[in-house]
């Protein structure tokens, strides 16, 4: 009994001295992952077209704020974390920072000091960045930035999350390790697809939405030899769908169409909306012809299995009657003949059909199909409950500009109808996803 | 008939109806798709309307589209709601019209509205004048004459007999044009109650899209119409 005491107290005094360790021995700051020379300078517009793949605006710019001056609210299970201010403002930003703080922040999550970034901050993907990247956006920022003094709230979040030191614990077991590398040699070989691996890992930051989280909200998969990679994330409630499964829509889609989706926000088959619109406005849209390639073919190399062909669009160059007249499927026959509609049905022919029309397929990067459409049959039915009430607008893209809008229809359908319509979407055109209840819809209505 | 300024414009009626969403709701106030069920027509009370007044209008519009005969008549339809709301919108004020003159209220109907005075101030100004001139020559009011005797006054202020100023002589026009109006407007205008009117002519509303139906012909539509609030006959 006795001894049995003292081995317990060597082991609390073990676990004290391991906690002081982890509070107050300063982290091991990542090495750059390449040497450049110390007159090293990017090309003129690398450092922003860096910045652009990364989407760093997408967080440190407050809706209608100045550019990188923080104030962005994160909403996270444990409270609100405040997107900070990275002007190169000396009192309010980061005009102080040298290049390694910088670059400790963006792969390590430590800012000057020692202070953890909470992962709300994509270091976890960012941890990929090339050195020149991370050169070139530090120049950026310091150089093209202009300074905003902007004093951002403070995050503070609450027992235990406010404990900033536990986040070390974190990314002891979450992050993988630092710089990028092919996960294979057939994708280290092809220097197309290494470099669209490397804007998917790396600065796009795709896994930070479309990868599950594990039971420790780590990203379930970092490369394509992790299964979880890039097999559906939630965000929002919305789905951010599955990008590689056989018959998922990226992967059945042809190269040009998942091409035009990231870059236009439309295709023939859908229009983006939600999180991921804002991707295509401020980050995706600027890729140039060459890394949209890569992009695509990488994310297409990455399927699971044989890719499966994309469900027919119908003949643009028929007459809409005629395109209509195509249809052969039990619900496109239905609508259009109108007779013994259910609720949901005549909801669609009173609301919805004269932009979507009765095949479903609306038109080619107008009205998106309702038929395999990821969002329709997510398992996450908020998305397309909140599309139906609120509406959604298709980003204004340098190619595709038109900021074509669907109106939301709050006013005009209760709970009751929207569940089912909803609940009909889910089920029409060979859909098979389960019914949406009034429950769903409350849960959502603002 | 007058040709009435603005009243082509999609513009305005689209205004007109986000304007409108007001009433709309007092219309509808639940989200249903079925057919609202309001009070009868004569528990309504009239916003702009005195009692002396709308009396007149009721009848008024009970003559010019008639319940006997085919389809719904005005009342049925609430027609006289419609014009009421109307009086105190953008129509009735003449608010979105030409009106800074100059006048020249006798000039050619041709010329277009040429009237100094509103539309909801002709109602008002040129009712009491008429429902004289009933008493003068039948020795009753309008409303109190028979369907005939009533039919034949209303002629009477159709082609200029009644002795009318010139900047009311649109009375009769405009009284006629809104009643038809009423008739056949969504019906979160007040009238169209319950899409009777679409119903009777076989428009089937605001549905918007009948791509399907283009290459079929003499096939009976099957749908009900449906409203702009998305209410269903
Ligand atoms: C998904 C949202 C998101 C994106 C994208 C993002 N950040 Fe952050 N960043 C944050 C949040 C949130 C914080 C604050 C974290 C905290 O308080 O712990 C932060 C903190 C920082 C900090 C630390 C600032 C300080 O004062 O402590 C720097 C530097 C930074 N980000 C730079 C960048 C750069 C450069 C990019 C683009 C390559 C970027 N961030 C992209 C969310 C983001
Ligand atoms: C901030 C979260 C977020 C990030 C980052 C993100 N996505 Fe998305 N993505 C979404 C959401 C949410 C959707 C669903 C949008 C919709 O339904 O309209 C989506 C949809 C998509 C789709 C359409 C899939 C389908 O089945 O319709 C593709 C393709 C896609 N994303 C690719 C990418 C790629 C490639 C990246 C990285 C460059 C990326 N996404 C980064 C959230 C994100
Ligand atoms: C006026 C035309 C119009 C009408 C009416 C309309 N929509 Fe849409 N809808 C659009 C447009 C345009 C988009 C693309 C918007 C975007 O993705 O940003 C869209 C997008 C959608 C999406 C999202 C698709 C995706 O992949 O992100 C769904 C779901 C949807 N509509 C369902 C409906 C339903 C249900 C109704 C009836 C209640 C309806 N729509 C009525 C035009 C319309």
């Amino acid at each position: 009994m006795k001894s049995y005491l003292r081995i317990l107290g060597a082991l609390v005094c073990l676990g004290i001295i391991v906690l002081l360790a982890i509070i107050f021995v300063p982290p091991q700051l990542t090495k750059p992952s390449e040497q450049l020379a110390a007159d090293w300078k990017p090309a003129p517009g690398q450092g922003e077209y860096a910045m652009r793949m990364a989407d760093c605006a997408a967080c440190h710019t407050a809706e209608g704020g100045k550019p990188f001056a923080g104030g962005r609210a994160i909403e996270s299970p444990m409270g609100t974390i405040w997107a900070t201010n990275i002007t190169p403002d000396k009192e309010t930003g980061i005009g102080n920072w040298s290049l390694d703080e910088f670059r400790a922040a963006l792969v390590d999550g430590i800012a000057p000091g020692g202070e953890h970034l909470y992962p709300a901050m994509p270091y976890e993907n960012y941890r990929n960045l090339s050195e020149t990247d991370i050169r070139a956006m530090y120049d950026y920022f310091m150089n093209e930035v202009p300074a905003v003094n902007n004093a951002v709230e403070e995050t503070a979040l609450s027992f235990p999350f406010n404990q900033r030191w536990g986040i070390r614990l974190w990314n002891w077991v979450a992050l993988g390790s630092s710089g990028f590398k092919p996960e294979t040699d057939a994708i280290a070989k092809d220097r197309q697809l290494a470099r669209g691996a490397y804007l998917v890992q790396g600065p796009g930051h795709c896994a930070s939405c479309h990868s599950p989280r594990n039971l420790i909200m780590a990203e379930g998969g970092t490369s394509s030899q992790d299964d979880g990679f890039l097999s559906s994330g939630v965000i929002g409630g919305w789905a951010a769908p599955d990008l590689r499964g056989a018959n998922a829509p990226a992967q059945t889609w042809s190269a040009a169409d998942l091409k035009a989706y990231l870059t236009t926000g439309r295709n023939a088959h859908t229009a983006v909306a939600g999180e991921m619109a804002l991707a295509v406005k401020d980050s995706l849209q600027y890729m140039t012809d060459e890394d949209a390639d890569a992009m695509v073919a990488y994310l297409h190399h990455i399927a699971k299995g044989e890719r499966l062909a994309a469900p027919s669009i119908p003949d643009q160059s028929l007459s809409a009657p005629r395109q209509l007249d195509q249809a052969t499927d039990a619900t496109s026959l239905k609508l259009a003949k109108g007779v013994g509609l259910s609720e949901g049905e005549l909801l669609y022919m009173d609301n919805c059909a004269a932009c979507h029309l009765t095949n479903g397929k609306g038109a080619a990067e107008v009205f998106p199909a309702m038929s395999d459409n990821s969002l329709v049959v997510a398992d996450e039915k908020a998305g397309l409950i909140e599309t139906i009430l609120y509406g959604a607008e298709m980003p204004s893209t340098a190619k595709r500009p038109e900021k074509l809008k669907m109106p939301g229809f709050a006013e005009r359908l209760s709970d009751k109808d929207v569940a089912a319509l909803a609940s009909f979407l889910r089920q029409g055109w060979g859909n098979t996803a389960g019914a949406v209840t009034e429950a769903d819809v409350k849960a959502v209505r603002k | 008939m007058t040709d009435l300024p603005g009243r082509v414009s999609r513009r305005g009626f689209l205004m007109g109806s986000a304007a409108s969403a007001a009433f709309a709701t007092l219309m509808n106030p639940s989200f249903s798709h079925a057919q609202v069920e309001l009070p009868p027509l004569e528990e309504y009370k009239p916003v702009f309307f005195d009692a002396d007044e709308w009396r007149f209008i009721m009848a008024a519009c009970d003559r010019l589209i008639p319940a006997e005969g085919e389809g719904p008549g005005a009342l049925e339809t609430r027609v006289p709601v419609f014009i009421d709301l109307q009086m105190t919108g953008s129509f009735g004020d003449a608010s979105d019209w030409y009106m800074a003159g100059p006048h020249q209220p006798d000039a050619s109907p041709l010329f277009g509205w040429q009237s100094p005075l509103t539309p909801a101030q002709i109602y008002r100004k040129a009712i009491p004048l008429f429902q004289e001139w009933c008493q003068t020559t039948h020795g009753k009011a309008f409303e109190a004459l028979d369907a005939e005797t009533r039919d034949s006054a209303l002629t009477a202020l159709q082609k200029g007999e009644v002795g009318l100023a010139p900047e009311l002589r649109d009375f009769f026009s405009i009284l006629l044009q809104n009643t038809k109006e009423g008739y056949f407007a969504d019906p979160m205008y007040g009238g169209n109650y319950q899409l009777k009117a679409w119903t009777f002519i076989g428009f089937p509303g605001a549905r918007g899209a009948y791509t399907e139906w283009v290459t079929r012909h003499n096939q009976t539509y099957p749908l009900p119409a449906v409203s702009i609030s998305g209410e269903r006959a």
